[in-house]
C-alpha cells in the first residue's frame, strides 16, 4: 500500500473533511454574516465533490486490515449518507431569516460535516478500533449540535443527557470491543469470524458481545437504551434531529447489521420459539420486541409532534431488529432497505415539523391544524412520510415492512411455522397501533380548522425542495422498489 | 509470588475504586482516583508493558485527575450531603448488580482459558515498536482522534461563546411531558 492508493480510497472522507476545514474558516472570518448564502453554496459543492468521489472513485479495495473498505455495499451507503447530509444541510438555513442561527451557520455546517465524516469513516470501515473512533467523532458533533444555536434552558438540558448517556454507551462499546479484542486477538471482522469458525468460544466473548450490544442500542435508540431519544428529538433545531434521525440512524443499523452478520455469525444462536439457544439473536430479539412495545404504546400519549416522531423511530429500530435476528442475507437487504427508507421519511417528517415549529412556536398537535389548507405541500410530505412510516400501500414503507417480516419469518425449515413468528406477529400488532397515532397526526393536518390567528407558514424554496424531493423518493420506491433493492442486491452478493 | 503481587495490587486497586464512588469529599475521591490508576499501572508493570504503565501514570494520574482536582478547586464543589436511593432505585440496582455478576460468573466458570495466541509481546513496552505502530498500522484511527480532538475545542469556543441576541429568537416550548 502506498500513500497513493490510501488517499484515492478515502477522497470522499477528504472532501468532507476539507470542506468543514474550510466552513471553520469562514466562521472564523465572519464569512456567515451574510445570510448564509456562501456557507450553503460551500457546503453544497463539498457534498457535491464528495459525492463524485464516491461514484467515480474505485470500485473495491481493502486497505490496512480492513480500515479502509471500498465495496459496492459501503459506496451506495456513503452516496445514501452525503444524500441526507445534503437534505439536513439545506433545512439548516431557513433563508433569510435564520432559526436561531444568524452569524453562526458556518460553524453549525461545519459540525454537520464532521458529523457525517465520522459516519463515513463507520461505514466504510471492517475495523473495531476505526469503527469505534469514528463512531466518537459522529457522537461528539451530534451532541454539539444539539445545543447549538438553540435557547437556554431545555435543549442544553437534553444535550447533557444525551451526552452521559453517550458517554456511556460509548465505554460500554469500548469495554465490549477490548473484550472481543482479547477473545478473538483481533479488531478486523473478517479475521474475527474466521477466529470464530475455528476455535471454541471464548467464556468472555459473550459479555464482549453482549456489552457492544449495549453501546449499538444506544446508537439506534432501541429500548431500554432510548430514554435519550424522546428529548433529544424534541429539544435539538429540527434540522439536527432529522439529521439525527436519518443519517446517523442509517449509518447505526449499517454497521450493527455488519458487525453482527459479518463478524459474529457464527455465534448467533437463536431466537425461534421454543428452541432458543444462547447467541446475540435472543438478545436483539428482546431488544426488538422492546423496542416495539415502549415505542408504539408510548408514542399514543405524545402531545408534540418530535416526541410522537421519536417514539415511533424508537418503535421502527424495533421492526428493523426484528428482520436482523433472522440474520441471512434476505434480511441484511431488508434491514439496509428500511434504514434508508425510514430515513428518507424521517427527514422529511421532521423538515415540515421544523417549519411549522418556526412558524408557529410550537409542535403540539393543535398546532398542526390546518396546516393542509394554509401549506398544502408541507402538509402533502408530511401525508407520505407518516403513511410511509405506518406501511400503507403504495408507499415505500409498505413494501419495505413487507420485506422485513418477510425476512424474518425466511428462517427455518420450509413447511412448518417460522420460529420467529411470534416476534412478527408482535411487530403486525404494533404496526396496527403505529397506524393510529400517525392519522391523529394528520386528521389534525387536515380536518382541523386553522386558528384565526395562525401565521401563514411559509418555508423558503430550499427546504421545500428537499422535502418534495423526500416525498416523491417515497412515492416512487414505493412503486418502484427494485431501483434501490436491485442495486443492494448485487452489492449484497459481493459481501456474502 | 507473582500470584500475590497480582492479588495485593488488584485488592488494593479495587479498595481505592471502591473509594473514589463512596467519598463524600471531591478533592478526596479524586485523590483516590490518582491511587486507583497507580494500582492499574502496577498490574500493568507486572504483565511488563512498561510503556503502558509509565503512560498511565503521567498522562491519566498526572494530568487528567490534576486537570479535575483543578476543575474542584475552582468550581469550589461542596461536600455533597449522604442523599438516600429512592427504595425501588436501590432494588433494581442491586438485581441489576446481581445479575451481571452471576452472568459473568458463569460464563467464566469452568471455562478453558486456551485462547488464540495473545499478540506479539512487547508492543506495549516498547516506545519504539509503539510508536512505529502508532504512525502505521494505527495512523488513520490516530488522525479520526485528533479531529476528535478538534470538535472538542470548537465545541468549546462555541459554548462559551456569550450567546447573541439570535439565539433567543426559537421560542421556547411548553412541556409536554
Amino acid at each position: 500500500m502506498n500513500y497513493l492508493e490510501l488517499i484515492s480510497h478515502v477522497l470522499p472522507e477528504i472532501a468532507v473533511l476539507v470542506t468543514a476545514l474550510v466552513l471553520i474558516g469562514m466562521g472564523c472570518a465572519g464569512g456567515s454574516r451574510g445570510g448564509g448564502k456562501a456557507v450553503l453554496a460551500v457546503t453544497a459543492a463539498g457534498l457535491g465533490l464528495a459525492l463524485a468521489a464516491v461514484v467515480f472513485g474505485p470500485e473495491s479495495g481493502r486497505l490496512l486490515e480492513g480500515m479502509i473498505v471500498v465495496d459496492a455495499l459501503t459506496r451506495l451507503f456513503k452516496a445514501v449518507l452525503l444524500a441526507l447530509t445534503l437534505g439536513t444541510a439545506l433545512f439548516l438555513f431557513p433563508g433569510g431569516e435564520a432559526g436561531g442561527n444568524e452569524g453562526r451557520g458556518a460553524e453549525n455546517s461545519a459540525l454537520l460535516l464532521l458529523a457525517l465524516l465520522g459516519l463515513l469513516v463507520v461505514v466504510g470501515t471492517e475495523n473495531l478500533l476505526l469503527l469505534f473512533v469514528g463512531l466518537e467523532l459522529a457522537s461528539l458533533a451530534l451532541y454539539l449540535m444539539v445545543v447549538f444555536a438553540a435557547p437556554a434552558g431545555r435543549p442544553a438540558e437534553a444535550a447533557l443527557r444525551y451526552f452521559f448517556f453517550g458517554s456511556v454507551a460509548a465505554a460500554f462499546l469500548l469495554f465490549g470491543f477490548s473484550f472481543i479484542y482479547g477473545a478473538t486477538g483481533s479488531i478486523d471482522l473478517r479475521v474475527i469470524a474466521k477466529v470464530l469458525a475455528a476455535h471454541p468460544v471464548e467464556p468472555i466473548l459473550p459479555l464482549g458481545v453482549g456489552l457492544a450490544l449495549v453501546g449499538f442500542g444506544f446508537k439506534v435508540a432501541a429500548v431500554p437504551f432510548h430514554l435519550w431519544a424522546p428529548d433529544v428529538y424534541q429539544s435539538a433545531p429540527a434540522p439536527a434531529a432529522g439529521f439525527i434521525a436519518s443519517a446517523s440512524k442509517v449509518a447505526g443499523f449499517f454497521i450493527v447489521a455488519k458487525v453482527l452478520v459479518l463478524g459474529f455469525g457464527v455465534v448467533e444462536g437463536s431466537a425461534d420459539w421454543g428452541a432458543f439457544a444462547m447467541g446475540w439473536a435472543p438478545l436483539v430479539a428482546v431488544l426488538a420486541a422492546l423496542s416495539m412495545v415502549v415505542g408504539n404504546l408510548a408514542a399514543l400519549a405524545q402531545q408534540s409532534v418530535r416526541r410522537l416522531l421519536a417514539y415511533s423511530g424508537i418503535g421502527h429500530s424495533g421492526f428493523i431488529l426484528t428482520a436482523l435476528v433472522a440474520a441471512n442475507a434476505e434480511a441484511v437487504r431488508a434491514v439496509l432497505f428500511y434504514s434508508v427508507i425510514y430515513g428518507v421519511a424521517s427527514l422529511a417528517a421532521f423538515g415540515v415539523a421544523g417549519c411549522v415549529l418556526r412558524a408557529r412556536g410550537a409542535d403540539r398537535l393543535e398546532d398542526f391544524a390546518g396546516l393542509g389548507r394554509t401549506a398544502p405541500a408541507a402538509a402533502g410530505v408530511l401525508a407520505l412520510a407518516l403513511l410511509s412510516l405506518a406501511g400503507l400501500p403504495p408507499l415505500v414503507g409498505f413494501f419495505g415492512k413487507f420485506q422485513l417480516f418477510a425476512a424474518a419469518l425466511s428462517g427455518g425449515t420450509p413447511g412448518t411455522v417460522p420460529g420467529l413468528l411470534w416476534l412478527v406477529a408482535l411487530a403486525l400488532l404494533m404496526s396496527a397501533v403505529s397506524l393510529y397515532y400517525y392519522l391523529r397526526v394528520l386528521k389534525q393536518v387536515f380536518f382541523a380548522p386553522a386558528p384565526a390567528d395562525a401565521a401563514p407558514t411559509r418555508d423558503t424554496s430550499a427546504g421545500t425542495a428537499v422535502c418534495l424531493v423526500c416525498g416523491s423518493v417515497l412515492v416512487l420506491l414505493g412503486l418502484f422498489p427494485s431501483l434501490v433493492l436491485q442495486p443492494l442486491q448485487r452489492a449484497l452478493v459481493q459481501l456474502f | 509470588m507473582v500470584d500475590f503481587f497480582f492479588y495485593l495490587f488488584s485488592a488494593f486497586t479495587l479498595a481505592c475504586g471502591l473509594l473514589v464512588v463512596l467519598s463524600r469529599n471531591p478533592v478526596n475521591a479524586a485523590v483516590f482516583l490518582i491511587l486507583t490508576l497507580l494500582g492499574v499501572a502496577s498490574l500493568f508493570v507486572m504483565l511488563q508493558a512498561y510503556l503502558l504503565a509509565a503512560v498511565q501514570v503521567l498522562v491519566y494520574a498526572g494530568a487528567v485527575v490534576v486537570l479535575f482536582l483543578f476543575i474542584i478547586m475552582l468550581l469550589d464543589v461542596p461536600e455533597s450531603a449522604r442523599k438516600r436511593f429512592k427504595p425501588a432505585v436501590a432494588l433494581a440496582a442491586g438485581l441489576s448488580g446481581l445479575v451481571l455478576i452471576l452472568g459473568v460468573g458463569l460464563l467464566v466458570s469452568g471455562a478453558e482459558t486456551a485462547g488464540p495466541e495473545a499478540p506479539a509481546a512487547g508492543v506495549g513496552a516498547d516506545l519504539k515498536a509503539y510508536g512505529e505502530y502508532l504512525f502505521t498500522s494505527y495512523l488513520l484511527p490516530l488522525q479520526v482522534t485528533g479531529f476528535l480532538l478538534l470538535i472538542a475545542m470548537i465545541g468549546v469556543i462555541l459554548l462559551s461563546r456569550k450567546p447573541s441576541a439570535a439565539a433567543d429568537k426559537e421560542p421556547a416550548e411548553a412541556k409536554t411531558r
